[in-house]
């Protein structure tokens, strides 16, 4: 009779073959996952990069053009991307400007003063905000938003298309990062340690100047890290924008009430044809958007070191 | 001093609170001017109806005459048929053209009884004629037995329409009659197929990664490599998802006979933009399961493959729960990839290899049409937020009880 306690050699080859598979499948999914990245850089940039090349026939760009031009005529076939990026630039960092003060500040109340009950409503609340998808902002920025900036306008004797323009977009995407920022802040100031504030409170500080100057020194590298996120989003904020932003042909523009263009309101807006240089010319823009996002990653990234250096981590 | 100190604490506080009270407020204004804007609109026959008219033929199952009384709050331009209980006013469509449209029925009314002619799937169906329905042409048969015909196709309007009816008619025949449009039914199913073919893509190899990165992988330079590479993904822009849709994932459904934007192009799409979000959900699951059942199992004599399926999984299901409960959530959110992918299109039969809208999309289309549509759009808006908000509440639920069932 076969002894029922031990897997014969057989057995335990095929155990050992199942494992060595499915250890396989697991790793494939891992590098597959892995891959996405590099494949989205590779399709995009080839797609992108053919209508300044040779092979691309009669309708190719000039690299140099695009890059500098100061206007988009899709009627004219002229490609300019350089006032879009100026644009996109200029209300991104708009709208951190308002949102970054008022999401750190949000995150000290809810972490250090709110009532205990009222914390968990208040985190909840914020990450609903987060939740809240692109196109109910955008349906609601087109509502009122462009209503209030004409009526805005209309204090300063300026004349707006329909309220649509730079500040609509600095409102909407200022709504749009206040949830990334401050839930952020709100979990590095929550990481922050007990004894800083207590030896901040036994130097004879107030609980206001050790939550303004100690607390969120200590936190700042995760607030900068919320702010590095909530630039990304609004640099990549698309749907929303689009509905709000006017689409101007030239520019740079500099009055808040103009129409503006950003770069992923120029890849939407007027999307019909899916082949030709209309169509192509937007991953090039794509490839302007990828750029700008990895660089103001990396400009962030250094002035945060720089800020980190003042005290020890 | 002690008067400065006091300010400083005074004016700090307030700054904090009055920051909450702006975010606090900014929520609530976003949530009532959607409701506002879309409660009115949102009933049963928006969810269930077709966004495309139609124009049918319908007939009556009771068509004779009766005797009704005039209501007394019609509206001043409105005719109204003391023989078969209907007014009838003169309206401009969009575009300008003269129609003449339906503004009240009375409860017993022949038009109650009314079923489509038309040949098609709804023949024989009844048929419910909505105030506001534009009409073409009113066949009726008058005292002598004759067949007449009556109606904007015939120059006359409202006030003639009326008069002929009610002077000679004693039954009416037919009607020319325009359906209702402006339904979500189509993008609704859309949406469905969408988030199902999307989470039986992304589910599977999501926490496929997420076990070999937490179960498999040794701690060298490829694991922190996927890792990074796979935290870098859920940093790029939903549109830069869009192009590389059509640019990397387009030649893939056109092997299924796509021959452009598709639900199945989106829900590909969709998948590589969900990844980052499933692996992440699965791991942060598979980390809380205690090391003791993984020792237990392999000590019983299991192999990794059981421990992992048999003993690691089914402990860490509410994370996977989380992770695809996310995953509707994002899909019911975006937009900016599936404009990309799925088209602009609003289709009220979609299927998985046609373009369609999934409800988000079909905003962006009404908004963005030549005559902006708020109302519509905002009583979407009113549906996809409270399928995100209770969503996203039941995530928080399910990961505070699997945090306190490990803790305690």
């Amino acid at each position: 009779m076969p002894d029922k306690t031990r897997f014969s050699s057989k057995q335990r080859k095929r155990r050992q073959a199942v494992d060595k598979v499915m250890r396989g499948v697991f790793l494939f999914c891992g590098i597959l996952s892995a891959l996405m990245i590099l494949l989205i850089f590779y399709f995009v940039g080839q797609k992108g990069i053919q209508v300044f090349l040779p092979s691309y026939g009669e309708k190719r760009q000039s690299l140099w053009n695009f890059l500098t031009g100061m206007s988009w005529r899709q009627d004219r076939g002229v490609y300019g991307v350089g006032f879009i990026v100026i644009n996109t630039l200029i209300t991104s960092f708009g709208a951190a400007l308002i949102a970054f003060p008022l999401a750190v500040l949000t995150g000290l109340f809810i972490v250090k003063l709110a009532p205990k009950n009222l914390r968990v409503v208040f985190t909840t609340v914020i990450e609903l905000l987060a939740a809240i998808p692109s196109v109910v902002y955008g349906v609601f920025a087109s509502g009122s938003i462009t209503g209030l900036v004409n009526t805005i306008a209309g204090w300063f004797g300026q004349i707006t298309a329909g309220g649509v323009g730079s500040l609509s977009v600095v409102f909407l995407l200022a709504i749009m990062i206040f949830p990334t920022i401050c839930s952020m802040a709100i979990v590095s100031i929550g990481a922050v340690d007990r004894q800083l504030e207590l030896g901040s409170l036994a130097l004879g500080a107030t609980p206001m100047q050790t939550n303004m100057k100690v607390v969120l020194t200590a936190a700042r590298s995760g607030i900068f890290a919320g702010l590095i996120l909530g630039l990304g989003r609004a640099f990549g904020e698309a749907t929303a924008v689009t509905m709000v932003a006017g689409n101007a042909m030239i520019g740079p523009t500099i009055n808040p009430f103009d129409p503006t263009r950003t770069l992923t309101s120029t890849m939407l807006s007027g999307l019909k044809e899916t082949t030709g240089l209309d169509y192509d010319i937007r991953f090039s823009a794509g490839i302007v958007l990828m750029v700008i996002i990895v660089g103001s990653n990396l400009l962030i990234h250094q002035i945060r070191r720089r800020i980190g250096g003042v005290t020890n981590e | 001093m002690n008067n400065r100190r006091r300010l400083y604490e005074g004016t700090t506080k307030g700054m904090t609170i009055g920051a909450t009270g702006i975010a606090v407020a900014v929520l609530l204004i976003v949530l009532i001017y959607v409701f506002r804007q879309g409660i009115g609109l949102l009933s049963l026959d928006l969810i269930r109806g077709n966004y495309w008219s139609e124009n049918i033929n319908i007939a009556f199952e009771e068509p004779a005459a009766k005797e009704f009384k005039k209501p007394a709050d019609l509206p001043k331009d409105a005719y109204f048929s003391k023989k078969f209980g209907f007014a009838l006013a003169d309206r401009e469509d969009p575009r300008g053209a003269d129609l003449m449209t339906v503004v009240y029925i009375d409860p017993d009314s022949p038009l109650h009884t009314a079923y489509s002619t038309t040949a098609g799937a709804t023949q024989g169906k009844h048929v419910a004629i909505h105030e506001e329905a534009s009409i073409q042409r009113i066949q009726y048969l008058n005292t002598d037995g004759d067949k007449k015909t009556a109606g904007p196709a015939r120059r006359m309007f409202s006030k003639d329409t009326i008069k002929a009816l009610d002077e000679s008619a004693t039954e009416l025949v037919l009607m020319y009659y325009q359906t209702e449009g402006g339904g979500i039914w189509g993008s609704i199913i859309a949406t469905l197929i969408l988030i199902g073919v999307t989470l039986v893509i992304v589910l599977p190899v999501g926490v496929a990664a997420a076990i070999y990165l937490n179960e498999v992988a040794g701690k060298n330079k490829l694991t922190a490599a996927i890792r990074s590479s796979i935290e870098m993904l859920s940093g790029v822009p939903s549109i830069i998802f869009g192009l590389m849709g059509m640019a990397m994932l387009f030649p893939v459904t056109q092997l299924f006979g796509a021959n452009g934007p598709s639900i199945l192009l989106g829900a590909l799409t969709l998948a590589v933009v969900l990844l980052p979000v499933v692996i992440r959900q699965t791991e942060e699951a598979l980390l809380v399961v205690p090391n003791g059942l993984r020792m237990g199992s392999l000590a019983l004599g299991a192999t990794q493959t059981q421990t992992i399926f048999r003993v690691v999984l089914p402990n860490a299901l509410p994370g996977i729960l989380t992770a695809a409960l996310l995953s509707i959530s994002r899909v019911i959110g975006e937009s900016a990839a599936l404009i990309y992918t799925m088209s602009t299109i609003i289709s009220d039969s979609p299927s998985l290899l046609q373009p369609a809208t999934s409800l988000a999309v079909q905003i962006w289309a009404i908004t963005s049409a030549e005559q902006p549509n708020f109302e519509l759009a905002s009583a979407i808006s009113i549906l996809i937020l409270a399928m995100v908000l209770v969503l996203n509440i039941t995530v928080k639920i399910i990961s505070v009880r699997l945090n306190r069932r490990w803790s305690a």
